[in-house]
């Protein structure tokens, strides 16, 4: 792969992000990924404590308006996430902590799918109580998010490589 | 304020069984991971009833929103202690920074805002039903706890990008630079 991400971290674009001293290159796009998952994350949380009963009492379809910020989020933190690994590319892809990353998103928004397309559309949510399988999605979303933050925290932390030429 | 934050750097460093303990091995990424899922638990709960006080998601009454405010707190106090422990083992990474400055002043601002929000306006939209009109105070305060929340990440995400080098000679009021040597 080494020759890849030579070509990648080489690019004009790579160097850039990688180098420049801008306020509104690295620093930017990290303060968006962390805007993106502000969104994602938050507005999983607000969600699952309606399914887990903590506001009851009205319909989820009120809790359907706020999803484009959620879709937002999601794009914010994807494309800020493409350019981070656009500059670092050798540092993410060589660290088994990108790949369980990534696992835990496509774990994280299937689930919230599921939670907007079954769920949250029902007029009956709530009366009676939210079935098992219900609050079982609320929690495991959850616990897919708390993954993708420790994995993306350690992802600083426990790399290999930085760079090809490193 | 320079005599000051010289002051308070000493007085945190101070608390050696903290900066033990967060130098160990795994502490310091963990300790994050605790402070970015307590930012979202946060402004996943407040955020939300601040878009509810700007108009968004009306057919939620406010006082069922409100439940969610515990859950925020809980965020905010996760996040207390853990910044609080970031600060004690690098007391001069933080005092000296200008980003860390801003975030200390957005996170003042947000709690004026919040002080301003029950004191002045609490009373009256609790009782607000589905569907029900706000005040347009409503709007400002809850517009304002989003700008400053957002803006408190901001700063601490851009901390790195402010660490202090030594000074040169000629500091201003509030120090950003490592004032020894």
């Amino acid at each position: 792969m080494d020759p890849l991400f030579s070509w990648v971290e080489s690019s004009a674009f790579s160097v850039w992000a990688r180098e420049s001293t801008s306020i509104f290159a690295f620093p930017t796009f990290l303060a968006g990924h962390a805007l993106g998952m502000a969104c994602v994350v938050g507005i999983n949380v607000a969600v699952s404590l309606r399914l887990l009963g903590v506001t009851p009492g009205f319909p989820g379809t009120e809790l359907k308006k706020v999803f484009p910020l959620f879709w937002v989020g999601v794009w914010l933190a994807v494309i800020s996430g493409t350019i981070l690994l656009i500059a670092y590319p050798t540092k993410a892809l060589t660290n088994p902590f990108f790949y369980a990353k990534l696992v835990f998103v496509g774990l994280g928004v299937f689930q919230i799918r599921m939670i907007e397309n079954r769920v949250l559309g029902n007029p009956d949510l709530d009366i009676p109580p939210n079935p098992k399988w219900v609050r079982l999605l609320a929690v495991s979303s959850l616990v897919c998010w708390f993954g993708v933050i420790a994995t993306g925290r350690f992802l600083a932390y426990t790399y290999g490589r930085l760079l090809v030429s490193w | 304020m320079g005599e000051l934050q010289l002051w308070l750097v000493e007085t945190l460093s101070s608390v050696d069984a903290v900066s033990t303990l967060m130098r160990t091995r795994w502490a310091w990424p963990i300790c994050e991971t605790l402070h970015f899922f307590g930012l979202c638990l946060l402004f996943g709960t407040v955020g939300m009833f601040d878009l509810r006080l700007l108009g968004f998601a009306r057919g939620i009454p406010i006082a069922t929103l409100h439940r969610l405010v515990p859950w925020g707190v809980g965020g905010y106090c996760l996040n207390l202690l853990t910044g609080s422990l970031f600060l004690l083992t690098e007391p001069d990474q933080y005092v000296f920074n200008t980003a860390f400055h801003l975030k200390m002043l957005f996170m003042s601002l947000a709690g004026v805002n919040v002080a301003i929000f029950y004191l002045k306006l609490f009373r009256e939209v609790k009782p607000v039903t589905a569907g029900g009109e706000l005040p347009r105070l409503a709007k400002v305060i809850g517009g304002a706890s989003l700008f400053f929340w957002v803006s408190v990440m901001v700063c601490g995400r851009l901390l790195t990008f402010y660490r202090p080098y030594l000074c040169d000679p000629d500091p201003g009021f509030l120090l950003n630079c490592l004032p020894y040597g």
